[in-house]
C-alpha cells in the first residue's frame, strides 16, 4: 500500500507513505478553501458506520464528511448492544453483511485488531476510527494536517505527548505517523502506571526518532513546538484506584502557558475532561478546536480519494 | 469585499486574522532563535505589504526580546528584469534604510512566488550597503521559483497553479487581514 498509487483500507498509521500523507494534505487544503468544488463527488455512494463503542465527534465528522460530498450515510450506535453481535454473530460476518450494502464501512471497535479483521473478509473498502487501545489512523491524519496548518511544517518539529500513553490510540497513531517525518524529537509526559508502551519506543528507535520519557510535565513545556494532551481513560482502567491514583495529574492551566514558547500549540483529542482549563481556550496557543475542525476536511479527503 | 472587485473573484480563504498573527509570532521566534537574539537586526520590507509586515514583526520582536529593531523599507522598482517589457510603474515610496553595513538584514515581503522580486529587492540593498548578511521572511510561499532564492521564514506554503493570485489584505490597506486566492 506504499506510495501514492492504491489505497484500499484505512487500518493504521504505518501503511501512509509520506508521499500519500502529502496528497491527502494538499487535497485536505483544497476542499478548506473550495469546499463547492467536492459537491456531489461522491454521489449515490453509502457509508456504514458501525460503531461497537460510543463516539459522537468521529462519527459525526465521518457522516458530515460523506454527506457534504453528496454521498449517504447509515449506521449503528451501540452496534455492540443493538446490532446482531448482541445474538452472538461474529464481526466477520456483520462485515460480510454489510459490505452488501454499503461502499465504505467505518468502523470503531472496543477490541484491538478489530479493524484489520474486518478489512481481511469485506469486499468493501474499511476505515479503522479506533480499534480499542489499538489505533485511530484518521484521528492521527488530522492532528498531522493540523501541526502542518499550525506551524507550516513538521519536519523538525518537537512535541510533547501528555497524559494516558498505554491506552491512548490517538498518540500511538500519531507517534507512527512522527516518525515519517525528519528530525522529529518525543517526549513521552506520563505516570508509569500509564507510560508509552515498549513496540512503540522499539518502532522509533527503529526509525532513529529521538524519545524521552519523563513525568515532569513542567521541565518539557518550555523545549517543545507541540503539547498534545490526552484524557486519562477511566473506562480502560480494571481497577478504579489505579484510575484515581494517576487522574487530573497533567494539566494545561495558564501557568503553564507561561512556560511554553509564544508560538507552540497546545493539541489534544477531544473530549477533555480536566487537562486543559478553560481559561486557555482563548490563548491564540490553544489549537484543539481548530484541530478537532479540521476532522471534516481531512476526512472528506480521505473518502474522497478511497471511494472516486 | 470592495478589495476584491478591483482584482478577480475569490476562490477561498487561505489565512484568516488570527492565522496571520499566529504565523507572523512565530516567525518573530524563529528569526530570534536563528539569530540568537535580535543585536544587529534590522528589518527590511518590500513596499508596500512586505513594509508593513516588516512593522508588525518589529514589534513581534520587540515584545519577546524587549528591544526595539531597527525597520527599513526598500523599494526594488528601479531593478527589476523586466523594465524593457513593462516600463517602471515605480511607485511612490522611496527605499528609506537605517545603517544596513554589519548587520543581518531580514527581507520581508507578503507573497514569494518566482523569486524576481527577492532578486531586484537584494541588489537594490547591496546598492546602497553591504549587509552581514541577508535573511528572508515571507508570509505565503506560492512556489513557481524561477531563480535559486529560497525564503528562511515561512508564514505558509500554498500550493498554487500559475492562473491563481495570492492576495494579502492587510488592515492598513483594506480593513482586515486575511490572504485569499484569486482567479
Amino acid at each position: 500500500m506504499a506510495v501514492g498509487s492504491r489505497l484500499r483500507h484505512v487500518i493504521e498509521s504505518q501503511q501512509f507513505s509520506r508521499s500519500l500523507l502529502e496528497e491527502l494534505f494538499a487535497r485536505s487544503e483544497e476542499i478548506k478553501r473550495e469546499p463547492h468544488k467536492f459537491m456531489g463527488r461522491l454521489n449515490g455512494q453509502v457509508m456504514a458506520a458501525l460503531f461497537y463503542e460510543p463516539s459522537t465527534r468521529t462519527r459525526l465528522s465521518f457522516e458530515a464528511a460523506m454527506l457534504r460530498l453528496g454521498g449517504q450515510t447509515m449506521g449503528t450506535d451501540n452496534a455492540r448492544e443493538f446490532s446482531s453481535a448482541a445474538k452472538g454473530e461474529t464481526l466477520e460476518d456483520t462485515i460480510r453483511i454489510v459490505g452488501g450494502y454499503a461502499d465504505v464501512i467505518v468502523i470503531r471497535h472496543n477490541e484491538e485488531g478489530a479493524a484489520k479483521r474486518a478489512a481481511a473478509v469485506s469486499s468493501v473498502p474499511i476505515i479503522n476510527a479506533g480499534d480499542g487501545p489499538g489505533q485511530h489512523p484518521t484521528q492521527a491524519l488530522l492532528d498531522i494536517y493540523t501541526i502542518k496548518d499550525e506551524l507550516n511544517r513538521v519536519d523538525g518539529i518537537k512535541v510533547a505527548m501528555v497524559g494516558d500513553l498505554a491506552n491512548g490510540r490517538t498518540v500511538r497513531s500519531l507517534t507512527y505517523l512522527l516518525s515519517k517525518f525528519k528530525d522529529i524529537k518525543i517526549w513521552f509526559v506520563a505516570p508509569p502506571a500509564v507510560a508509552m508502551r515498549d513496540d512503540l519506543k522499539a518502532h522509533l528507535d527503529e526509525h532513529h526518532v529521538p524519545w524521552v520519557e519523563t513525568e515532569d510535565l513542567e521541565s518539557v513545556l518550555p523545549e517543545v513546538d507541540v503539547v498534545y494532551m490526552t484524557r486519562i481513560q477511566k473506562e480502560r482502567f480494571a481497577d478504579l484506584d489505579a484510575y484515581n491514583a494517576v487522574k487530573g495529574i497533567y494539566r494545561i492551566d495558564p501557568r503553564s502557558l507561561a512556560l511554553m514558547r509564544k508560538y507552540a500549540i497546545v493539541m489534544h483529542p477531544l473530549p477533555r475532561i480536566d487537562e486543559i482549563a478553560p481559561e486557555v481556550d482563548d490563548d491564540p496557543r490553544a489549537a484543539y478546536f481548530r484541530q478537532a475542525r479540521n476532522g471534516l476536511p481531512v476526512r472528506m479527503a480521505l473518502l474522497d480519494r478511497l471511494l472516486s | 469585499m470592495k478589495w476584491a472587485a478591483t482584482v478577480g473573484r475569490v476562490k477561498g480563504t487561505v489565512m484568516d486574522d488570527e492565522a496571520i498573527r499566529r504565523a507572523l509570532t512565530r516567525i518573530a521566534h524563529e528569526i530570534v532563535e536563528r539569530n540568537k537574539g535580535a543585536d544587529g537586526l534590522v528589518l527590511v520590507g518590500i513596499v508596500r505589504k512586505g513594509d508593513t509586515l516588516a512593522q508588525r514583526l518589529s514589534s513581534a520582536i520587540g515584545e519577546l526580546e524587549g528591544t526595539t529593531v531597527p525597520v527599513g523599507r526598500i523599494n526594488p522598482a528601479r531593478h527589476r528584469d523586466d523594465l524593457h517589457i513593462r516600463p517602471a510603474a515605480i511607485d511612490g515610496m522611496d527605499s528609506e534604510l537605517p545603517d544596513i553595513n554589519d548587520r543581518t538584514v531580514v527581507l520581508v515581503d507578503d507573497v514569494i512566488w518566482h523569486g524576481r522580486t527577492i532578486r531586484a529587492a537584494m541588489d537594490a540593498l547591496i546598492e546602497l550597503g553591504r549587509p552581514r548578511a541577508i535573511q528572508l521572511a515571507v508570509l505565503v510561499d506560492r512556489g513557481h521559483r524561477e531563480l535559486p532564492i529560497r525564503p528562511d521564514y515561512v508564514g505558509k506554503n500554498v500550493a498554487t497553479s500559475a492562473d491563481e493570485m495570492i492576495y494579502v489584505c492587510l488592515k492598513e490597506f483594506e480593513e482586515l487581514d486575511r490572504v485569499v486566492v484569486i482567479k
